[in-house]
């Protein structure tokens, strides 16, 4: 059972798992062991528009459901999550900004996007990661401009973004009240990358540190009023993470496929492994899994698209897409036995891209206090 | 078949250099069993500036020559190759029209069919008989499904696939009858501005007795020498699929497959080949086929005799050092 | 300058296809239809001499209903606008039956826009059966010129100039307008639709054209039959070495060709 889409989606996906299948599966192996950013890929990419689905249709974007959407995240997924990361990461990025920014800058980051560019979400530092409150960098108004000081870590697109949401500090004593979100274009002087992270996973992805030192900015590119910063950050994860549960669902898929696939080719005891029941269940409990989580993620986008909280389904969605990726990759490895662990062949790259998305975007365990929160209630 | 009057067996000889091309004369065989069964004669068809030299070689393989000159019948003049084939079609009345698979011996017969209101088989790779009406074998998707066919119009027209007939023996020479025919401009709608050879080498993949061919599993145009070596030591032609020509690592002239040359080689080595449909059709008449992928579950493997696991970088120098102290030896 | 690209609707070459065991008939279960390969590389060619001279492209297939797939497939990637050419007795047609077709379907088309087409683009052949009959023998109903097995096109003062693929490099052939050309593989990729374009051609008629509208075309009995549809025969696989060492695996297979005689 796949994602209940539109006519349209279907005819689109079908034209996005050709493209994935002939430019990126095959193409990002390779990548996978550079670890270079791989630019022709996302430049075919850009060109057929893959990187704008979240674009609303009014700044330029096609207008597509987000369960739509979904559909084509998890195509782009199955093929390689790194690639399937930064597009997401990039709708990440955009997202402060719909959320909370003036109309003029709405406009501003969609035309970059739809201009082929990516956007960076620029909330976790050295200090603050669960505890994005701990953040360090500032942002000091000077007349008609803030200027902002500080360190960003762990920034997917960091190197290769055209603009970035940024949390910064307004007010040092206030606490999460004193946090404020801007936006900042690259090329801004004062903005420059630093250390890039060599990753065990989505290694297709960029992931590097972003540095403002002096970086003034147009106290227009204030997203919102300050003291909202948080707030905005919180709503912007809100709606992200669900995203990063169907890529991780994406990734379960592809496991469980090639699992299938390899289960019917490997002969042992004279007949096709896949013919012991033992490894059907395992087939079984993965389809389950997956199945689930991709409902949960379904679900999760229906309830954004009516307009109704969210929270924790998202959080559901994410925390479990994420998991059951990890369980699933392992045991697509187990299904092909040594030569899983194998490089040569697909799975164990798998279990590699799965890991991050326990962790990324809120940590499965700070998904766990939203959905504890969200359950349980005050008392 | 009821032939009528129909009886000869016109043969189109597609020429290069004044030569005519093996694919073109290898279409003499079917020529000659269809003229046993009409009672007439393989008349030969040569159109050029100056036919002398390739008819001299061509008369021993048919009943006569027909050499054709009068208008501009140089290389690639297709519209004045078919304006003198219907010409030809009209004074001769023969029972079939056969010609060499190439672009312009099926662009020539599409034409001739189509002025003529006429069925056609192409590529055909083998002709058998029903009683006395002749059945076409023609390769459908790639290969891997046949089609027997009956042409059911007169003359019966068809194309044959190089390599799937074997050239006929040499015989009597049949005479050489000259044939002016001036091609009349109206005939002639497009031109041909300039000829550019690229490619200098020849490579005959279809006379071969020994092709070495490379594939995108070769990984890359200096792993790609190693198929050359090989071939060299053993006398043979490198062959290549599309893949690596594609990649730039060898020039198209070498390909082997569905879109190349069908090839049929007492010995055929594909290295880093994985086995696609397009190419196993252009090779499956080899004699004895060895294959070397590191893919266990290559569909190469399935048509070879011997099947290699392994990596080609690994496998062609130990190959090739191995057969270099046996030719020593 | 105003072209016509003529396709036609394909089983995904990508699949091996096979018979259904026991029987004549190709089994074409899960197999999607696709547009022919070599008909995808002429509307690239034909898009771009668009995109570089200006105008527009008109795509045509016959087939079923089904077949406007292909038609929409090709609005995305180039096309300006489509039409289906079908009729129940249609079905069957050969190359010559279809050339006819195409013609009188090409003649309605420039009468209702009043605009003749200039250049007509063809694949070099369809993917399925390979014949490559029917750009020629469409060129031949339409009474105009024909150049074959293009890789690249351009616009010249007298019409266009084609680059031909030939055995040891190519010809370039001068043919004045309007002419049909049929295309090989081109040293580029026909592009990828874009997410916009692929919702804008669904949203795009695709009108049809049956037998009565090209005024009671009929393609005619066709010239040749098949008595018998099977596949070939299979070449026994041999062996597969995989010893403990690469030296060990080629030394015996070195062996074996050495007593096939071979080497």
């Amino acid at each position: 059972m796949a994602y209940l889409i539109s006519e349209e989606a279907q005819e689109l996906l079908g034209a996005v798992k050709e493209f994935c299948e002939k430019e990126v599966k095959e193409q990002c192996k390779e990548y996978d062991r550079s670890g270079e950013w791989p630019k022709e890929i996302y430049d075919k990419a850009i060109e057929m528009q893959l990187h704008m689905l979240e674009v609303p249709e009014e700044y330029g974007g096609m207008g597509l459901s987000r369960v739509d959407v979904a559909a084509l995240f998890e195509e782009m997924a199955k093929a390689d999550a790194g690639f399937a990361t930064t597009i997401s990461a990039s709708g990440l990025g955009t997202k402060p900004v719909l959320i909370a920014g003036s109309e003029e800058l709405k406009k501003r980051a969609c035309q970059l996007i739809v201009d082929g560019g990516f956007g960076a979400f620029c909330l976790t530092e050295p200090g603050a990661g669960s505890d994005a409150s701990a953040g360090k960098t500032t942002a000091v108004k000077d007349g008609d401009s803030y200027i902002l000081n500080g360190r960003k870590c762990f920034i997917t697109n960091g190197g290769i973004a055209s603009f970035y949401c940024v949390t910064a500090m307004t007010d040092k004593s206030a606490g999460v009240k004193g946090m404020s979100m801007f936006f900042v274009e690259a090329g801004t002087p004062g903005l420059s990358t630093g250390h890039e992270e060599d990753k065990m996973g989505i290694r297709t992805s960029n992931t590097c540190d972003v540095v403002f030192e002096d970086c003034r900015i147009p106290a227009s590119n204030l997203i919102g009023a300050e003291g909202k910063g948080f707030s905005i950050a919180m709503k912007t994860l809100d709606q992200a993470r669900t995203w990063m549960g169907c890529v991780a669902t994406g990734i379960a898929q592809r496991a469980m496929e090639e699992a299938i696939a390899y289960g019917k080719e490997r002969i042992q005891f004279g007949k096709p492994v896949l013919k012991n029941q033992a490894l059907q269940f395992k087939v079984a409990d993965m389809a389950i899994k997956i199945e689930t989580a991709r409902q949960m993620v379904a679900h999760s986008l229906t309830l954004m698209d009516q307009g109704l909280p969210y929270s924790k389904e998202s959080a559901i969605a994410k925390c479990y897409a994420s998991d059951i990726a990890m369980e699933v990759a392992s045991e697509a490895i187990q299904m092909f036995g040594g030569y899983g662990y194998s490089r040569e062949y697909p799975v164990e790259k798998l279990l590699r891209d799965a890991k991050i998305f326990q962790i990324f975007e809120g940590t499965n365990e700070v998904q766990r206090i939203v959905v504890a929160n969200n359950t349980i209630g005050k008392f | 078949m009821d032939w009528g009057n129909r009886k000869d067996i016109l043969v189109f000889l597609e020429q290069k250099d004044g030569k005519a091309l093996n694919g073109a004369l290898e279409c003499l065989t079917p020529a000659r069993a269809l003229a046993q069964h009409t009672g007439g004669q393989v008349l030969a068809v040569l159109m050029g500036t100056d036919n002398a030299g390739a008819a001299e070689k061509v008369a021993p393989l048919a009943d006569g020559v027909l050499a054709v000159t009068g208008g501009d019948y140089s290389d690639g003049a297709a519209d004045a190759f078919t304006w003198a084939l219907e010409q030809l079609a009209a004074q001769y009345e023969p029972a079939a029209v056969l010609a060499g698979n190439t672009p312009l011996g099926r662009e020539m017969t599409a034409r001739l069919c189509a002025r003529l209101g006429l069925g056609s088989v192409q590529d055909a790779t083998a002709l058998t008989w029903d009683g006395d009406t002749p059945v076409w074998t023609v390769p459908l998707y790639g290969g891997t499904v046949l089609n027997d066919v009956v042409v059911d119009t007169l003359p019966v027209v068809a194309t044959t696939r190089s390599g799937a007939f074997a050239k006929p023996e040499a015989g009597q020479a049949g005479p050489v009858t000259p044939v002016e025919l001036q091609v009349p401009a109206d005939a002639v709608k497009v031109k041909v501005a300039q000829a550019v050879k690229e490619l200098s080498e020849a490579v005959n993949l279809e006379e071969a007795k020994v092709i070495v061919t490379g594939g995108r599993g070769m990984g890359s145009k200096e792993q790609f020498a190693l198929v050359e070596e090989l071939a060299a030591l053993l006398g043979g032609v490198v062959g290549a699929t599309r893949p690596a020509i594609e990649d730039g690592w060898v020039s198209r002239a070498h390909q082997v497959g569905q879109s190349g040359k069908i090839v049929a080689p007492a010995l055929y080595i594909a290295c880093g080949v994985s086995g696609a449909t397009q190419h196993v059709s252009g090779m499956s008449g080899s004699g004895y086929v060895v294959a070397i992928n590191k893919d266990e579950d290559a569909p190469i493997f399935d048509v070879a005799d011997v099947g290699i696991v392994g990596d080609v970088a690994k496998v062609l120098p130990l190959m090739i050092e191995e057969i270099r102290q046996r030719k020593a030896e | 300058m105003e072209i016509l690209v003529c396709l036609k609707q394909v089983p995904d070459d990508s699949v091996e296809l096979h018979l259904k065991p026991g029987t004549q008939e190709v089994n074409l279960e899960g197999v999607t239809p696709v547009v022919n390969a070599f008909d995808t590389y002429a509307l690239e060619m034909a898009t771009r001499l668009k995109e570089a001279v200006g105008g527009s492209i008109t795509a045509i297939t016959i087939g079923p209903e089904g077949a406007k797939d292909a038609v929409k497939t090709c609005l995305a990637v180039g096309a300006n606008q489509g039409c289906l050419i079908t009729d129940p007795s249609f079905e069957g047609a050969d190359t010559l039956g279809k050339s006819k077709i195409l013609a009188a379907a090409i003649r309605k088309l420039e009468a209702d826009a009043g605009k003749p087409f200039d250049l007509i683009f063809c694949g070099r052949e369809a993917t399925d059966k390979a014949s490559g009959q029917v750009g020629p023998q469409l060129a031949e109903a339409l009474g105009v010129g024909v150049v074959t097995d293009l890789v690249d096109i351009q616009q010249t003062d007298a019409g266009v100039q084609a680059k031909q693929e030939t055995e040891e490099g190519y010809r370039l052939v001068d043919a004045p307008l309007p002419c049909v050309v049929t295309v090989n593989k081109p040293p580029y990729d026909p592009r990828y639709p874009t997410i916009k374009s692929k919702l804008a051609a669904r949203k795009m008629p695709i009108p049809t054209l049956d037998a009565a509208a090209l005024g009671g075309v009929a393609p005619g009995a066709a010239g040749s039959h098949v008595v018998k549809v099977y596949e070939p025969a299979k070449r026994q696989a041999g062996v597969k070495l995989k010893e403990e060492t690469c030296e060990e695996t080629v030394a015996k297979a070195i062996a074996m060709m050495a007593d096939a005689k071979v080497l």
